[in-house]
């Protein structure tokens, strides 16, 4: 199959030309959009080699940055946090949003509870991040302190329940997506051969479920350990992370280690990406559908 | 007794914890925020009081220096969604119809990385290049183009390169989806059946795409209204969003009350924004379908 | 006696930083409550019934493996602290807030189950911290360096026994400006907003926190910095609104950020970051820093122990470690703020440290300087400061 429309119908040879003009155009302009995006990571990655105290001051050449960087506890603790807190809204946003997801892909047309689940989900996307902050804020307090449900006291408590809220929808519709063509009676053909509920979900919805799944969690991932709003609103002692850590430095004065530690992040977020790009690949999947899963 | 179980294992109870977490994690504490705006701020040692309630609050933010302040965010998020719709546009065409699909996955896949690099360190990024004493402005005016420093950082200039530069993977993702379900056959079907490439484009490829643009829009301009990073980072003295007056608000003035009424009005400023672009794109598809019916010959209209 | 001798004022003229300190608001160092130390004293009033605070563990002698400390953002020289950690084997966690009502609220709400060790607030917010039980009596005898404590920095009216509070840094308000564009020399906040308005209209940066902002149209006006009093502050409005919001490029918590970017001309600042920006200026000549006629902020921030706190062997270590002689330069050079050491009464230290005019004010700046107070008159004071931003947006 032809890549490109070009050779489809034929042309006079200055339609050639033209057409060889147009996409030369639209190359360039694909290069400059790639230019834009990667101009300031290039700039962060190049600035944490400056040996001096502030970032935005270039006093030469040195690999002081990431010996500091990797040697401050703070630091470290604060990209731990992170993290930590990556991975548990990551779990929990992707098995409620994955039940739900299967849920309202199963639903009949019409039935309310769907219709409000999607809804309020909806709702959820659309509601600017700070809102969500200080929502969070006053009730974790209140669950916390007046109700004396201790653990909305505890940072990462509050962190791994506020990140999965706010990736949730985004899970559940990704795997709603991945759901909605799949006919339900695999399942029933499961329960006729004698397979329990539990059964059929386990050995036949999940299955098919599962690229929806993991592009959820690996979103969910993501937009925890990007998430700065939310974070700088419920953030508790002791569990500061990384991104609320450079937001308070910002305030001050940024040091060369914040951006030595965010080129090693990008480092390890690229090779975790490899890694998951090549299982799968090999599991089947175009690199295309993966983010056009991931894209819903 | 499977069939019972099935019932009970039916849909509506496997969305259950869903349901639940929603209500206990967003229903309730947004509504919260909704009855706190509606209740005051008795003295300095007091976030908020609600034994009186009414909607002065709202008459606050509706009033000089905050509305101003929102007009201008908004102002800048529309602007900012505008140029991400207007770059991604002929990016997204030409990674889903010119680019060989092998390449297509890597392309895709360098467009995300800046999405998983951190949203504060990108922009960092900016605010050193676009600072008057750094690289960037260094360079041009040895080269001559400036003659004096680069002048943006803390303009509202460099917060609207800032968000653009945000949000553009958010549009550039759900915009390639949709030109590329559009797919090479029907815009080969279009050329055979004798329309150009224009109209192709027009009447054939971009309506398949209006949903990617719907969603990228969406995506682009409700979580950048809300945004207070990018303008507190890039923004300065003249580039300051509503986002930064309600998180003073919360961290800094401890007004509870104003500072929910504030985010109310977002909310709805928001989703009044969205609901106005919806019904325009509604009407403008109407009378785009009207002028461009093809009429075939013999074949009632 | 050298200059440096001087600034040992007279202990009344220190005494005044009892009276207040620390302001601040936003994001910046050291704020004022905006309106606000509240959230934690309002969360404490609004679940007065259950009011409980968790018990604070007793020192025993024994150090812990831990110490949680929460601190203004970079207050510390990093190489000291490992010292400390690496020679005690203790892990030493540092967290930044950017406001005494950040703390405050954080504490609050935790009722002594906040797990933070070591606390520093600015000293106007001691003695209601102490009131509402957030910190608790330091146990004196633990920490012998404070002998090694100028005297003048101890006893303050906030805390007159150092029941709670060891002194950690003071400063003070200022402002720099480049010598290369403007010529003259600058001395008074009404010089500041005359130039903000002609040669450094729209490069000149406000610090982000409401007292310090409206503090230079008081000063400029003669009226007292603390007022309360409504027409005074409604004329100070005035002033900043339509004066030096239209003119202001930024309202940033530190000057040394400003500097490192280039493109301002005017910029209000602590004296510390002040020289710390300065000292790492391509060319520090060009700067030139002000102790503003005719007054400014002056304010203290203290070592205290947070109530509930797990470590409280480590706690009073790392406090007495901290102080003592053998830190208090490098914490000095790091920071650019007197640490209250008596090792800096010494006119000799002058000369270990750059621009040392700047972090020890002179006796005649002392003299006339004020401290912050949390007062009524806070809630207006936000207001300006919101409307300055809206203005410099318009």
């Amino acid at each position: 199959m032809s890549t490109t429309h070009t050779g489809g119908r034929t042309r006079s040879y200055g339609g050639q030309k033209r057409a060889r003009l147009r996409n030369t155009l639209f190359a360039v302009w694909g290069a400059i959009v790639f230019v834009f995006l990667f101009t300031p990571i290039a700039v962060i990655v190049a600035y944490s080699f400056n040996s001096g105290r502030v970032l935005a001051r270039w006093s030469g050449f040195g690999f002081g940055a990431y010996v500091n960087a990797v040697n401050n506890d703070i630091i470290v603790s604060s990209v731990v946090t992170s993290l930590q807190a990556a991975v548990g809204a990551a779990l929990l946003s992707t098995i409620l949003g994955t039940v739900g997801g299967i849920a309202l892909a199963r639903a009949r047309g019409g039935a309310w509870w769907a219709l409000g689940l999607t809804g309020v989900l909806v709702f959820t996307l659309v509601t600017p991040e700070i809102v969500d902050g200080i929502a969070f804020l006053p009730w974790f307090v209140t669950l916390g302190v007046d109700a004396g449900l201790t653990p909305f006291s505890n940072g990462m408590v509050r962190l791994v329940v506020s990140h999965a809220m706010f990736s949730m929808a985004i899970v559940t519709f990704i795997v709603r997506a991945r759901m909605a063509g799949v006919d339900t009676s695999l399942e029933e053909a499961a329960g006729d051969l004698g397979a329990s509920p539990w059964q059929a979900f386990r050995d036949v919805t999940l299955p098919i479920a599962a690229p929806g799944v993991l592009a959820g969690a690996l979103m969910s991932f993501t937009l925890s350990l990007d998430n700065t709003i939310l974070s700088s609103f419920v953030q508790q002692p002791g569990y500061t992370p990384w991104p609320v850590y450079i937001f308070a430095s910002v305030r001050v004065a940024l040091r060369p280690e914040v951006a030595a530690m965010s080129t090693i992040m990008l480092l390890l977020t690229l090779f975790a990406l490899g890694v998951v790009g090549y299982v799968l690949r090999r599991s089947g999947s175009s690199s295309t559908e993966i983010i056009k899963t991931m894209a819903g | 007794m499977r069939r019972l179980a099935a019932r009970v294992l039916g849909p509506g109870a496997l969305a259950f914890p869903t349901w639940a977490y929603v209500v206990f994690f967003f229903v309730v504490p947004v509504s919260l925020v909704l009855f706190y705006s509606f209740g005051h701020k008795p003295d300095e040692y007091t976030t908020v009081a609600t034994d009186q309630l009414s909607f002065d609050r709202y008459g606050e933010v509706f009033s000089g220096a905050v509305l101003s302040t929102l007009l201008a965010s908004l102002r800048i998020s529309i602007v900012g969604t505008l140029l991400c719709l207007a770059i991604s546009i002929p990016f997204t065409y030409w990674l889903a119809t010119k680019v060989s699909p092998e390449r297509r996955g890597l392309m895709l896949a360098l467009v995300m990385v800046p999405f998983w690099t951190n949203f504060l360190v990108r922009t960092l990024g900016w605010q050193i290049m676009l600072s008057p004493d750094g690289f960037l402005s260094d360079w041009m005016q040895a080269l001559g183009v400036l003659a004096a420093p680069l002048d943006i950082l803390y303009t509202r200039s460099a917060v609207q390169i800032g968000v653009v530069y945000n949000y553009l993977p958010l549009m550039i993702l759900p915009l390639f989806v949709a030109m590329d379900t559009a797919g090479v056959r029907l815009r080969e079907a279009s050329y055979d059946l004798g329309a150009g490439r224009i109209s192709t484009f027009f009447r054939v490829t971009m309506p398949l795409a209006m949903p990617g643009v719907i969603s990228g829009c969406v995506l682009v301009f409700v979580p950048l209204t809300g945004d207070y990073i990018t303008a507190s980072v890039l923004g300065g003295a003249s580039g300051s969003m509503i986002g930064q007056i309600i998180a003073n608000q919360f961290n800094t003035a401890q007004n509870w009350a104003l500072g929910s009424a504030m985010a109310v009005s977002l909310m709805a400023v928001t989703l009044l924004v969205v609901a106005v672009a919806g019904l325009l794109l509604w009407a403008g598809r109407a009378l785009f379908h009207r002028l461009t019916r093809v009429q075939l010959e013999g074949v009632p209209a | 006696m050298s200059e440096r001798m001087s600034i040992l004022a007279p202990r009344q003229v220190i005494r005044r930083l009892g009276a207040g300190g620390g302001l601040g608001g936003g994001f910046s160092r050291r704020g004022l409550l905006a309106g606000a130390g509240a959230a934690g004293l309002g969360l404490l009033a609004g679940c007065q019934t259950g009011d409980r605070v968790a018990t604070s563990p007793q020192a025993d002698g024994r150090l812990e493996s831990m110490l949680n400390v929460y601190s203004w953002g970079d207050y510390d020289d990093p190489d000291v602290l490992d010292a400390w950690s690496g020679a005690h084997g203790v892990k030493l966690q540092v967290d930044a807030y950017g406001s005494n009502e950040e703390l405050i609220a954080k504490l609050a709400a935790a009722r002594g189950t906040s797990g933070y060790d070591v606390v520093v607030p600015t000293g106007l917010r001691v003695p209601d911290m102490a009131e509402h039980g957030l910190i608790q009596k330091l146990d004196l005898s633990l920490i012998p360096n404070i002998e090694h404590m100028d005297p003048n920095f101890l006893g303050q009216d906030f805390d007159p026994h150092n029941d709670y509070s060891v002194c950690k840094a003071w400063g003070t308000t200022g402002f720099v400006y480049d010598t290369t564009v403007v010529d003259r020399e600058l001395t008074s906040w009404q010089d500041f907003i005359d130039v903000a308005q002609a040669e450094a209209d729209g490069t000149t940066m406000l610090l982000e926190d409401p007292w310090e902002l409206v503090s230079i149209a008081l000063g400029a006006l003669g009226y007292d910095l603390n007022t309360v009093d409504e027409k005074e502050l409604d004329e100070a409005a005035e002033i900043v609104v339509e004066q030096l919001a239209p003119t202001a490029r930024a309202y940033l918590g530190n000057a040394n950020t400003a500097m490192a970017q280039g493109g301002f001309v005017l910029m209000q600042a602590y004296n510390g970051d002040a020289r710390q920006g300065i000292m790492e200026a391509e060319d520090p000549d060009r700067w030139k820093f002000v102790f503003p006629t005719p007054t400014a902020n002056l304010w203290m921030d203290n070592w205290c122990l947070a109530t509930g706190a797990p470590n409280p062997d480590a706690a009073h270590a790392f406090i007495d470690y901290i102080i003592g002689p053998d830190q208090a330069l490098a914490q000095v050079d790091y920071i650019g703020y007197h640490t209250g050491s008596s090792v800096l009464a010494d006119p000799a230290v002058e000369d270990e440290f750059d621009y040392p005019e700047i972090v020890f004010p002179p006796q005649e700046v002392l003299d006339r300087l004020v401290a912050s107070e949390f007062n009524s008159g806070q809630q207006r004071r936000v207001e300006i400061f919101t409307d300055a931003q809206a203005r410099s947006g318009a």
